[in-house]
C-alpha cells in the first residue's frame, strides 16, 4: 500500500459512513433489527434451550445467540455496503471510480473498510449489553473480541463485494442474500450448536468458514487471553477466517482489475 | 493530444447473438485545443470508442495514444490526463455538491491547495456557488449537468471526454451547457472529445467526425462539411413527390434525392427554381424551404438516408446500440 493510496482509501471510506448516517431509516434499523432479534428469539427459545458440554449447562439461550447476533450485524453492514456497488455502476459514483487513476486495491479496501467502519459502531453498541446477560469480558478479551469483529467484516463485506461486481440488479443480489449468506450464517453455530446437529449438518457448519468466525467472537466472552492463545478451537477459528478474509480480499481485487475485453477481430467476420 | 490507430472492437458472442463488429480499423486524430464532436447513428461506434477511450473496455485490436501516453500500457498516467463526464451522472446523489466534489479530487489526488482555487474558478463558470451543501439528488438536471463538469475539471486535465452530455436536458439548458463547456475549452485552450446525436451541437465544435458501423464516414469542420454539399439546398414537402423529382433529375446539375413526402434539390441558382415552381406546379405541394444545409442534411447526403431512419433500423436489428 503506497502513501497515494491514502486519499482515495480514505474517501470511498469516509463516503460509506456518511451515507450510513444520511438514511436515517437504516441507522434505526440497523441498530434494532439485531436487537429485537436477538431480544425475541432469545426469551422465546431460552426455556427450550439446553446447552451440552462441560461447564456450558447453564448457559441460557439468550446469552448463547448474544455472539451470533454480534455476528449478524458484521453480515448485514457488509450486505447493505456492497448492494450498493451494483446501484452504482450505471447511474452512479463507480462510474467515476473506475475512470480515475485510483489503484484498483484502493477501490477495494475503500468499500471494504468503510463497511467495517459501521459494522463496528454497531457492534460496540450492541457490546454495551453483555453485561446485561453477565457476560464481563477484560479488556484484554474485549480487544480480542475486536479482532474478532475486524476479521469476520473484512470476510463478509468481501464475500458481498465478489458477489455484488459482476450483477446487474439488486434484486439478484437479494435472492443471493437469502440462499446463501443468510444461510451461512444460520449454519454458522449462531443459532444453535454444532454439538448435536445431525451429521450432514455438522458437515456443513464445520467448513462454513462462518462458524470459525463466530468462535473468535464467541470463545473471549468466556476464556482469558492466554488460555485463547492455546485454545485449538481458537487457533483454528483465527487461521481459518484470516484465510476467508484475505482469500475474498485477493478474488475482490482480481475482479475489479477485469476489464471486458473485445473478441478476436477475426470473430465478426461475415457480421455487418 | 488523443490519436486513435486501427482500433478495432468485436462484441464477444452472447447468447442469441453472434459476435458485433463496432468498430472497424478506425483511425482518428483530434488535434490539441479542439472542440471535437464524434456523431453518427446509434450503434455506429461512437458508445464503444467513449468506453475504450476512457479505459472501461479493452478493444480486441490497436491502440490509443493520448498525449503521447499508450492508454492500454500507461494507464494511470493517460487517464489522471483526463476529464471524463458520462451519460448519466457519476455522482453520488446521497452526498452533497462539495462531498462529490472533495472524493474526486482524492481519487486524482488533487493536492488540497489546489483544490480550493480549482473548486473557485469551476464555480466562477457556473451557478453552483450557493449550491455546496445541496444534496445532488435535489438539483435539477441542468445543475446536476454542472456539477459533472465542473468536477471533472478539478484535477485540471487536459482533455475533456464526454458521451452524450446533453442527454435529458432540455433544448434551453442543452444550448447553455455546450456554449459553457465550449467557453472553458477556449479560456483554457484544452481538448474536448464530445460524443452527441444531436446536430446542432455539432455545429458549435472545431471538428466533426461521422461514424458509421464502425468506420470513419466523414472528418471535417463544420463547415466544409456543409460546403461539401457546395449550394444551397432546396427542400420541397409534396404529395406527387416522385413525378417531380423524376422531372428534376434530368436536368443538368441538378442532384434530386427523395424521402417521404419530399423531394431535395442540390444545386445552383436555385432561387430560379423556386419561382419556376410556384409557376409550374402549384398543386400537391405543400411546402418548399431554401436553406443553408445542416449537419443532418450532410448525413442524408452523405448516406442517403436520415438519421432518424437509421436510429429505427438499428434498434430492430441489434436490439439497441452499444452498451
Amino acid at each position: 500500500m503506497s502513501p497515494s493510496m491514502i486519499p482515495p482509501v480514505r474517501a470511498l471510506a469516509m463516503r460509506e459512513l456518511v451515507r450510513f448516517f444520511r438514511q436515517p431509516h437504516r441507522v434505526v434499523g440497523s441498530f434494532a433489527q439485531p436487537l429485537l432479534f436477538w431480544i425475541f428469539l432469545g426469551s422465546g427459545f431460552s426455556p427450550a434451550f439446553r446447552m451440552a458440554g462441560a461447564g456450558m449447562e447453564r448457559v441460557s439461550y439468550l446469552e448463547y445467540f448474544y455472539p451470533g447476533i454480534l455476528l449478524m450485524t458484521m453480515l448485514f453492514a457488509g450486505i447493505f455496503s456492497t448492494i450498493t456497488i451494483i446501484e452504482d455502476r450505471n447511474a452512479g459514483l463507480l462510474q467515476e471510480v473506475l475512470v480515475s487513476p485510483a489503484s484498483r486495491l484502493s477501490v477495494v479496501l475503500g468499500k471494504t473498510l468503510g463497511a467495517m467502519a459501521i459494522a463496528l459502531l454497531q457492534s460496540l453498541v450492541l457490546l454495551a449489553a453483555a453485561p446485561f446477560i453477565g457476560l464481563t469480558p477484560g479488556p484484554g478479551s474485549l480487544l480480542m473480541i475486536l479482532g474478532g469483529f475486524v476479521l469476520a467484516s473484512l470476510g463478509f463485506t468481501a464475500l458481498g463485494f465478489l458477489i455484488a461486481w459482476p450483477m446487474e440488479s439488486t434484486a439478484g443480489f437479494h435472492a443471493v442474500m437469502s440462499v446463501f449468506l443468510m444461510p451461512l450464517w444460520m449454519l454458522s453455530g449462531a443459532l444453535f450448536p454444532l454439538e448435536g446437529a445431525p451429521g450432514w449438518l455438522w458437515g456443513l457448519m464445520t467448513v462454513n468458514p462462518v462458524s470459525h468466525a463466530l468462535q473468535l467472537i464467541r470463545l473471549p466472552f468466556y476464556h482469558s487471553p492466554a488460555e485463547l492463545l492455546t485454545h485449538s478451537g481458537y487457533l483454528t477459528g483465527l487461521a481459518v477466517s484470516t484465510a476467508w478474509a484475505v482469500g475474498c480480499l485477493a478474488l475482490a481485487l482480481w475482479r475489479v482489475g477485469q476489464v471486458e475485453r473485445g473478441a478476436d477481430p477475426a470473430s465478426a467476420v461475415g457480421t455487418p | 493530444m488523443v490519436r486513435v490507430e486501427q482500433l478495432t472492437h468485436v462484441y464477444p458472442a452472447r447468447r442469441k447473438q453472434p459476435p458485433r463488429l463496432a468498430l472497424d480499423r478506425l483511425d482518428l486524430t483530434v488535434a490539441e485545443g479542439t472542440f471535437f464532436v464524434l456523431t453518427g447513428p446509434n450503434g455506429g461506434g461512437k458508445s464503444t470508442l467513449f468506453r475504450i477511450l476512457c479505459g472501461l473496455m479493452r478493444p480486441s485490436a490497436g491502440r490509443v495514444l493520448i498525449r503521447g501516453l499508450d492508454l492500454l500500457r500507461e494507464s494511470a498516467a493517460a487517464r489522471s490526463a483526463m476529464g471524463v463526464v458520462f451519460q448519466k451522472p457519476a455522482l453520488d446523489v446521497h452526498l452533497s455538491v462539495e462531498e462529490n466534489f472533495k472524493i474526486h479530487a482524492d481519487l486524482y489526488g488533487v493536492a488540497p491547495s489546489d483544490y480550493r482555487r480549482r473548486l473557485d474558478e469551476g464555480l466562477s463558470w457556473t451557478g453552483l456557488a450557493d449550491r455546496l451543501n445541496h444534496r445532488v439528488g435535489s438539483l435539477s438536471g441542468g445543475l446536476a449537468r454542472q456539477v459533472e463538469l465542473v468536477k471533472a475539471l478539478l484535477h485540471n486535465p487536459s482533455l475533456l471526454i464526454m458521451d452524450e452530455p446533453s442527454t435529458g436536458l432540455d433544448p434551453g439548458t442543452r444550448r447553455g451547457f455546450v456554449d459553457m463547456v465550449r467557453r472553458i475549452q477556449r479560456e483554457r485552450g484544452m481538448t474536448v472529445l464530445m460524443t452527441s446525436h444531436i446536430f446542432s451541437e455539432a455545429e458549435e465544435a472545431d471538428a466533426v467526425a461521422i461514424l458509421k458501423e464502425g468506420r470513419l464516414l466523414a472528418r471535417e469542420s463544420p463547415a466544409r462539411l456543409r460546403a461539401s454539399l457546395g449550394r444551397e439546398l432546396l427542400v420541397i414537402q409534396t404529395t406527387g413527390a416522385a413525378p417531380l423529382a423524376a422531372e428534376l433529375a434530368v436536368r443538368p446539375g441538378l442532384k434530386v434525392q427523395t424521402r417521404e413526402g419530399e423531394v431535395r434539390v442540390e444545386g445552383p441558382d436555385m432561387t430560379a427554381l423556386v419561382q419556376e415552381i410556384f409557376l409550374n406546379r402549384p398543386e400537391g405541394i405543400r411546402a418548399i424551404s431554401l436553406k443553408e444545409p445542416s449537419l443532418e442534411d450532410v448525413y442524408i447526403h452523405l448516406t442517403g438516408r436520415s438519421l432518424e431512419q437509421e436510429e429505427s433500423e438499428g434498434t430492430r436489428l441489434s436490439g439497441g446500440g452499444a452498451p
